[in-house]
């Protein structure tokens, strides 16, 4: 059986770390991971030691050269043939039960956004002048400003979407922070293998990032961790990040991504024969692409009637279209909790007067179409709502009352809808738009639940312009 | 076929008690269809998945529904004010709206009850001193199990059998009374109630520092779980205390597995191991299937409980539970609940949804 090691942990001695094994997989196809199960001794000496190469490291060298240093890191892992992503190609599948050749390309295509350019842009989105992150820059206001990150900055995942700690650790490392990240049960590795890469690739930055696990709920390691650090980032559910909220002192700031809520809108001008059927397909992609189980993937579709394909027949697109994804990249296997969690919701959704439900027979897909104009989710593992509507600009007062919940709108209209739909559905709280087709992977530099990725994890120091001034009366040269 | 007709014929197959498919066959036929005739959203979601007494030919074929419907659908043949009883599930926390399950007449239920409990329980004995760790039907009219444990009491208990449950819970003194009484007079006692009863009983005696001897012959009956209302204990640890407080020997403690939305119950032989096999009279059949697609599971894979109760007459008799289990040579191993599944990925899973937005309840 293969053997894999999570976690990467410098400045601890490898043979002191107990581990814990955990299988992954099914009969035929298994991997067993052995998690570090670290003391609260060796936290402090990890995260000590991050701290400490974070700062002697991190803090002096140009910007570009990190961003150099993960552009090689991200082309390593592009290249198919190299042995940590061949890892990644053959074993993340069989660890979170996703189509292989779905993570493949779902790998690729989110790579990409990793490169060069598009950490430049990831910057520069933030940052007028990203320099500022080496030293003082000139501010427009007057005076002079430099962008500190954290010391140490924690990173708490979850969740068994590939790559999604990639995000965040990037962001760490482009605000030169010292980054310890808790990768979650469901999927440890990706992060672990990328931490690896980068530490063989840029050894003089090896240093500067951790990467950790506990078991959720041992409060011992969590607080030990908390407490030596001076920003901490948390994903997942929100019982989980009260938990945390709750365990940080009042000194040290928490950014709180919780689970959110995705949907599409159809609009009667997408609706005409040929141009339904592809935007059922694209909608079938964006469910299909890991199952939903990211937050930008949509729960639900409005379609709007007056166009020449009914809601109810892009109910059936919608299901035709699932199904030949069922065939390219099939459904991962369900715990029978989550099986269970589908009947009963697709027998819920049968139930409501007007409610239809098209179903596969192996269950791997359902589309349940309703004429009640609400927002109720969907139960996830490809399957979806479809609404009639009227019209297309009663769905933000539909949404309204879950504004704290809603992320990704994807959009099916003509230019000066879309335009017009984004207003009012920021007003009430969506942070992003986007094509149908694209809901799930967002673009480069994207504002994360609306938030800057990178300006949230920085303090500015300035200084004021009339200090310069003053200073300059204590100059050799002053007259 | 009309309902006495079908009472008639089930009530003499729950007296004859012999494994009979060919007969159960054609009971629950019969019951589909009187099922299809008169509980019209029965017959909707039976047509939806092509199935009508037409086409079905096998009791196995008989569309099972999801306990989840019972919260939002009246599965009832007879019009609810004709129903004698009115059982409700008990409301989860996500949830808490109730599946309401409409007995037209309860001759069916009892007559299901008492063969199997006389057989699975008193094992051959008539009668024997109660004490009942839950409150009374008066005090809960909607609620089976009490229903259940007030029946067992009238029909199995001796005069002296009593209701342990008070107005502020256990009462302890009664409770200690009657355990007591039966260790001197040397006559077997039945201790019969809730799981998380049983535990609140076992903490009260602990911090008393109270055992007792109860005499060969005695036994323990628990069904539901913790459900969180007390502390949640792994099987040994529960039969184990349960063993050493009492001196009931692990195999005279007997679980019995029920549901509301079913009118017949199942048993272990004990629990001198844990898991044990569960097992129901030969009214009863149970299969262990994939729930998406409802085929069964192969034998030794875990997979959701489906029952076909033709005791269940007035509701509809296959129902889909949200239990896991495993087949096994005479019953079935059950493992727990496949239900409040969280999303693994970054997105929001519906029971989460219900919760952050306040709708819980709805």
């Amino acid at each position: 059986m293969i053997i894999e090691h999570a976690g990467y942990l410098p400045g601890v001695d490898a043979d002191s770390v107990d581990r814990q094994a955990k299988l992954y997989g099914r009969e035929g196809a298994k991997i067993s991971v052995l998690l570090p199960v670290l003391h609260e001794r060796q936290v402090a000496q990890l995260v000590g030691h991050v701290r400490d190469q974070a700062r002697l490291k991190l803090k002096s060298r140009p910007i570009g050269q990190i961003i150099d240093a993960i552009d090689l890191t991200i082309s390593r892992l592009l290249d198919r043939e190299d042995p940590y992503r061949r890892r990644m190609d053959h074993l993340l599948p069989i660890i979170t039960g996703y189509d292989r050749e779905m993570v493949r390309l779902g790998l690729t295509s989110y790579l990409k956004t990793f490169r060069k350019p598009q950490l430049l842009r990831f910057l520069s989105e933030d940052f007028m002048n990203p320099t500022i992150l080496d030293g003082f820059q000139p501010l427009p206001k007057g005076g002079l400003g430099c962008a500190f990150g954290p010391k140490i900055l924690t990173h708490v995942w979850a969740g068994n979407v590939p790559g999604l700690p990639l995000w965040s650790l990037v962001a760490g490392l482009l605000v030169k922070a010292g980054n310890i990240g808790k990768i979650p049960t469901a999927e440890p590795m990706f992060a672990s293998w990328f931490s690896q890469l980068f530490a063989e690739v840029a050894p003089e930055l090896a240093d500067c990032l951790a990467i950790v696990w506990w078991q959720g709920g041992n409060e011992g390691i969590e607080t030990a961790v908390l407490n030596e650090s001076d920003l901490v980032l948390g994903y997942g559910q929100n019982e989980s990040l009260e938990a945390i909220k709750r365990r940080l002192p009042v000194t040290k700031r928490f950014l709180a991504f919780g689970h959110k809520v995705s949907f599409a809108m159809v609009s009667a001008e997408a609706l005409n024969a040929s141009k339904a059927s592809t935007t059922a397909q694209l909608v079938a992609y964006d469910v299909a692409r890991y199952d939903q189980q990211g937050c930008y993937a949509p729960h639900i579709v409005f379609v709007e009637h007056g166009g020449s394909v009914s809601p109810e027949k892009f109910a059936q697109y919608l299901a035709y279209e699932l199904a030949v994804f069922e065939e390219k990249f099939p459904l991962r296997p369900l715990s029978l909790a989550e099986a269970s969690g589908i009947v009963s919701w697709r027998n819920k959704e049968e139930m409501i007067p007007g409610g239809k439900v098209f179903c596969a027979d192996s269950g791997s897909w359902a589309v349940s179409h309703q004429t009640e104009e609400n927002f109720l989710p969907s139960c996830l593992n490809r399957t979806i709502r479809v609404v009639g509507i009227d019209a297309l600009t009663k769905v933000p007062a539909i949404l309204a009352p879950f504004s704290d919940l809603l992320q990704t709108a994807g959009i099916a209209a003509p230019p000066e809808k879309l335009v017009t739909l984004a207003s009012s559905l920021g007003e009430v709280g969506v942070t992003r738009v986007a094509a149908i087709g694209d809901m799930t992977s967002p673009e480069a530099g994207w504002h994360h639940d609306g938030r800057f990725n990178l300006l949230d994890l920085v303090k500015i120091t300035e200084i004021d312009g009339r200090a310069e001034v003053a200073a300059d009366q204590f100059a050799s040269y002053d007259d | 076929m009309d309902i006495n007709s079908i009472t008639v014929d089930l009530l003499s197959f729950i007296k004859a008690d012999r494994t009979n498919n060919v007969e159960f066959n054609r009971i629950a036929l019969q019951q589909f269809a009187y099922q299809f005739a008169h509980n019209k959203p029965f017959a909707k979601f039976s047509r939806a998945r092509g199935k009508t007494p037409r086409s079905v030919t096998s009791w196995k074929d008989i569309p099972a529904v999801p306990i989840s419907a019972f919260k939002t659908l009246e599965l009832s043949c007879c019009r609810p004010e004709e129903a004698e009883a009115l059982f409700m599930t008990s409301g989860t926390t996500s949830n808490n709206q109730r599946g309401k399950i409409y007995h037209q007449s309860l001759c069916v239920y009892d007559a299901s009850m008492r063969s199997n409990f006389s057989k699975r329980f008193m094992c051959g004995v008539e009668r024997m001193d109660m004490g009942i760790l839950f409150p009374t039907p008066e005090k809960m009219p909607n609620s089976s199990l009490a229903y259940y444990l007030n029946l067992a009491k009238m029909n199995f208990g001796l005069s002296d059998s009593s209701h342990l449950i008070g107005r502020y819970g256990i009462d302890l003194d009664s409770l200690i009374a009657s355990l007591t009484r039966a260790e001197r007079t040397g006559q077997p006692y039945a201790l019969l109630g809730a799981s998380f009863s049983l535990v609140h009983a076992l903490d009260s005696m602990e911090k008393l520092g109270f055992s007792v001897n109860l005499p060969t012959g005695s036994r323990i009956l628990d069904t539901g779980g913790f459900k969180g209302q007390s502390r949640e204990l792994t099987p040994d640890e529960f039969y184990d205390s349960l063993s050493s407080t009492f001196n009931v020997p692990r195999n005279q403690c007997i679980n019995m597995y029920g549901m509301t939305e079913l009118s017949t119950q199942f048993y272990d032989n004990g629990n001198a191991n844990s898991p044990s096999v569960k097992s129901g009279p030969c009214w009863i059949k149970t299969r262990v299937v994939n729930p998406l697609t409802g085929a069964d599971m192969p034998k030794g894979e875990a997979g959701v409980l489906v029952h076909t109760d033709l005791a269940h007459i007035n509701v509809v008799n296959s129902i889909l539970t949200e239990d896991i289990g495993i087949e096994s040579d005479d019953g079935f191993f059950l493992l727990g609940r496949a239900a409040g599944t969280v999303a693994k990925g970054c997105s929001m899973a519906v029971d989460e949804f219900l919760t952050a937005t306040g709708f819980a309840g709805t």
